[in-house]
């Protein structure tokens, strides 16, 4: 049985009366593929704002590779991202005056090592090795979400959380990144997408499904 | 990888920064300027206090009695003490000796004229602009004309060379209707001796007691006198800086002072100090400091400077809330670039360190600039003024740097905490 990189037990998440996410129970296995739906509105950002720990939830828990994120301090919750976690965004959110290669090198910069060779293999790996020298506003969206996405893998995390990685490109792009997601999941990467689109929920392992903050269903 | 994003993101949002460097700029060439001034003013308010004449006055020590009982003195010594001329040299042999702007060695002569009544008139001899040698053969050019510039003449200086040249008291001259050219004899009023033949070359204005005398070159009334080489008083205009509470703890002796003290005392120009080192250098002489204007002057440069600090700590909040003004709106506008690298695992202060440099940055470049623009603005202040440049202390370079860095730095710290407040949830993908 392979170990379990991330898990919730009755993860609540309150603001006020509004109740977004209730007791959500849920386990992702090393190397799985796991894909969130749900309508707008069914919790699936604050879910995986809670699960990529840059929000904190009411009660419950959440493990992440066995770190009990409910109980360590904002300051352990820096650390744990940075350690743990590869963000994939569905805006980009690269730095604008940096190009390329130096945005995955952010991340290794935060994380506490540079290695500029690394960083450029990543690249040449996402298929970008012609452009890492340029800036975002340079690169084309397809190209900026494979800078994402080498970012994302450059420190090695336990699990890459993707939030509508495919929401803001072109049917061609859509295709390379859903290729990429492919690969990695053939890699052993664990990975956890959050979308509401049924084609790329089409290739994970498992599916759960959120509706007014609630899993309404877990499929295979 | 910090350098590298400091410089990348330095250049960015260039008109925000330059509005930013602009407003810096400002407040550090007005702080430079006034900076300049404040260090300079008290050497130029001492020579603008030197146009209203002495500060000093020395007179022999024996006569430094004080006999002085309902505002006339009865010291039985006056005037029939003298200090020796040769000794005044000594003057500028002093620590302080460039600072002795000028003097003026005075011998009053009891006098009368031949003619006209016998009229009883006083010679008062002394310097009027005369080249004197001091140690290593070194010239000054001292006299009435050099420490008494406010001394109105119509008609011509007499020579000091020549002692048969005089000027008239304008009181004098009116009551004798002497005019300028007129012949005199003169001789000493208590003893009989030599006539002297003088001619009048000008009709003197002082406003003070010279109006109603002769005044003659030095070596002429020492001859009418008899006393060679004597003179009673000498008038000393010195460059000194204002008094503080050190030099009017001094007032009380310099044994008031501990040695340390004493040091500091000794090393600064004040009247008083310099009071003393003249005693030092003429031992038979008494230095008596003309407390009226020494007070004044430190008065004046003192409101001035406290002035000066006022206007500085007003730019300095001015700027500071302008720079913090541009800092929220920086915040605001980056706030997605923040959020990413909370994201990505920074610390907050990680994420300070970056918008506190570029504030540094700002705060140096317009600092450095601020230096240039404000050294002209000093000079231009100078010259309105003081009609001179005022000198410029290179000292204000690093210390107008470090308080433009300040001001940029403190206009940032208020706003930069806006970035703790920034949740990356919020910013990056909406918090619900």
């Amino acid at each position: 049985m392979l170990k379990i990189v991330l898990e919730t037990v009755g993860l609540t998440k309150r603001f006020g009366n509004v109740t977004p996410l209730d007791g959500i129970d849920m386990q992702v296995r090393e190397g799985e593929w796991v894909a969130i739906m749900g309508p707008s509105g069914s919790g699936k950002t604050t879910m995986l704002n809670i699960l990529s720990c840059l929000d904190t939830l009411s009660e419950g828990q959440y493990i992440l590779d066995g770190i009990d994120t409910s109980k360590v301090s904002e300051k352990e919750r820096v650390v744990v991202r940075r350690e743990k976690i590869g963000l994939v965004f569905q805006q980009f959110h690269l730095v604008p005056y940096l190009t390329a290669l130096e945005n995955v090198m952010l991340a290794q910069y935060y994380h506490g090592m540079i290695d500029r060779d690394d960083a450029i293999e990543v690249l040449n790996r996402v298929g970008l090795s012609h452009r890492y020298d340029h800036l975002p506003s340079q690169l084309s969206g397809g190209e900026q979400q494979r800078v994402c996405i080498a970012r994302a893998l450059i420190n090695q995390p336990a699990i890459i959380l993707a939030d509508e990685p495919t929401g803001n490109l072109d049917e061609a792009n859509e295709q390379i990144i859903l290729d990429f997601f492919k690969e990695l999941h053939a890699e052993g990467r664990t990975i956890v997408l959050v979308t509401h689109n049924p084609e790329l929920a089409e290739f994970a392992d498992r599916t759960v499904r959120l509706h007014h903050g609630k899993v309404v269903q877990h499929a295979a | 990888m910090f350098l590298l994003m400091l410089r990348q993101s330095f250049f960015r949002g260039r008109r925000r920064k330059l509005l930013a460097t602009s407003t810096i700029i400002l407040a550090a060439s007005l702080i430079t300027a006034l900076m300049t001034i404040s260090i300079d003013v008290g050497d130029k308010m001492s020579r603008e206090m030197k146009s209203y004449g002495a500060n000093l006055n020395l007179v022999p020590k024996s006569e430094n009695l004080p006999l002085e009982i309902g505002g006339v003195d009865y010291n039985p010594l006056k005037g029939e003490v003298f200090l020796e001329e040769q000794d005044l040299g000594k003057m500028k042999e002093i620590f302080w000796h460039n600072n002795i702007a000028g003097y003026a060695p005075f011998l009053k002569v009891p006098a009368k004229l031949e003619g006209k009544g016998g009229a009883a008139v006083p010679i008062i001899g002394t310097y009027f602009s005369r080249l004197v040698k001091f140690a290593g053969n070194e010239e000054f050019r001292t006299g009435v004309r050099e420490i008494n510039p406010f001394w109105r003449v119509k008609g011509n200086w007499p020579d000091d060379s020549k002692t048969d040249e005089v000027l008239a008291g304008a009181t004098l001259a009116r009551k004798l209707g002497l005019k300028v050219g007129d012949r005199l004899t003169v001789r000493y009023a208590l003893a009989p001796t030599q006539p002297e033949a003088v001619t009048v070359a000008g009709i003197l204005s002082t406003g003070g007691a010279e109006e109603s005398a002769l005044v003659a070159p030095l070596a002429l009334a020492q001859r009418i006198y008899g006393h060679t080489g004597k003179v009673q008083s000498v008038s000393v205009s010195a460059l000194t800086v204002p008094e503080d509470r050190l030099s009017r703890k001094a007032r009380h002796g310099a044994d008031a002072l501990d040695s340390l003290e004493y040091d500091r005392w000794y090393c600064t120009a004040y009247v008083s100090s310099i009071a003393h080192q003249l005693e030092e250098a003429i031992p038979s002489a008494a230095a008596r400091p003309i407390w009226q204007v020494a007070a004044s002057e430190g008065t004046v440069v003192n409101k001035i400077q406290l002035l000066m600090v006022v206007v500085t700590i007003a730019a300095f909040i001015a700027s500071g809330l302008g720079i913090s003004s541009l800092m929220v709106t920086t915040i605001m506008e980056r706030s997605r670039e923040i959020g990413l690298m909370k994201a990505l695992g920074a610390a907050d202060w990680e994420v300070y360190l970056l918008f506190l440099s570029e504030s540094a940055l700002v705060g140096l470049i317009g600092g450095l600039i601020g230096c240039g623009a404000g050294a002209l603005l000093a000079q231009l202040i100078g010259l309105s003024i003081f009609g001179a440049t005022v000198s410029f202390h290179l000292i204000v370079i690093p210390v107008n740097v470090v308080i433009s860095i300040l001001i940029a730095l403190a206009g940032s710290l208020v706003p930069s905490r806006l970035i703790t407040r920034l949740f990356p949830a919020e910013v990056l993908h909406g918090r619900k």
